[in-house]
């Protein structure tokens, strides 16, 4: 077991994630969410997959896909939930929350 | 009698059951809705109490699943071919240990997923309800700027 490839990997990787977009989606959903679980499950299942998809396809994965229409719809999605959530017109109840 | 007691109670928690779903498709479009509120929670606020569930298993497990699903498309989408993955992919070609780098940066990812997930519901017991969802749908349409800028600079 490589110990020290394993450490460079993790701290490479925490800090180029760090404030990073999907952090900032992970903050915005997990905030607004109602189930923090789905939101932290969806998130680390879609980062994990990526990366290792990453990992298996290598470059490969810029010629499979075409990364401009994975963006694109990418940013749809990220629209529409940002909409939502500023459009929202819907009584609000005040709870306490549990992290 | 205790048959028809039965059926009687049947038919209401079938009419409960099938309720929330309804007001939900009203109030709503089918897609995305992970992040409107509960129906659950709005039929039945009066007889429970919200302070005691908590935040972390709040929806119902339909909404909760929708919730997954369009947190993990989104997500997905926006993350591949993202620069973690490159720095995912150098490592392997450099090393040629793969699974030792994707148990680096896998265990990093979830490390940080969680702490963004933690940091959302920490403001969330800071901010009101009303500016958190405001700045939540800002910050959603900010990353999706971010996604549109990389479209073009790419």
């Amino acid at each position: 077991m490589d110990w020290h490839l394993l450490g460079l990997s993790f701290v490479m990787v925490f800090i180029s994630e760090l404030g990073d977009k999907s952090q900032l989606a992970a903050i915005a959903l997990g905030g607004s969410s109602k189930s923090l679980r789905a939101v932290f499950l969806g998130t680390a299942a879609a980062l994990l997959l990526a990366s290792f998809l990453g990992v298996i396809l290598g470059e490969g994965i810029s010629h499979l896909l075409p990364m401009h229409w994975v963006k694109g719809i990418a940013a749809a999605g990220f629209t529409i939930m940002g909409l939502k959530l500023l459009l929202a017109r819907k009584e609000v109840d005040e709870d306490s929350v549990e992290c | 009698m205790e048959h028809s007691l039965i059926s009687r109670t049947s038919t209401a928690t079938l009419e409960e059951a099938l309720s929330p779903s309804s007001t939900e498709l009203t109030a709503s479009e089918p897609i995305l809705t992970g992040f409107t509120t509960s129906p659950s929670l709005d039929s039945d606020s009066a007889d429970v109490s919200p302070a005691s569930q908590s935040r972390w298993t709040k929806a119902e497990p339909s909404a909760e699943l929708k919730i997954f699903c369009s947190t993990f498309l989104t997500i997905f989408l926006a993350e591949l071919g993202d620069k973690t993955q490159m720095a995912t992919l150098l490592m392997t070609a450099e090393s040629h240990q793969p699974w030792i780098v994707f148990a680096g940066a896998g265990s990093a990812l979830v490390a940080t997923s969680l702490i963004g997930v933690w940091l959302g519901c920490w403001l969330a017991k800071r901010v009101s309800t009303k500016t958190l969802e405001k700045s939540a749908g800002l910050l959603l349409l900010l990353v999706a700027a971010q996604l549109v800028w990389e479209v073009f600079h790419l």
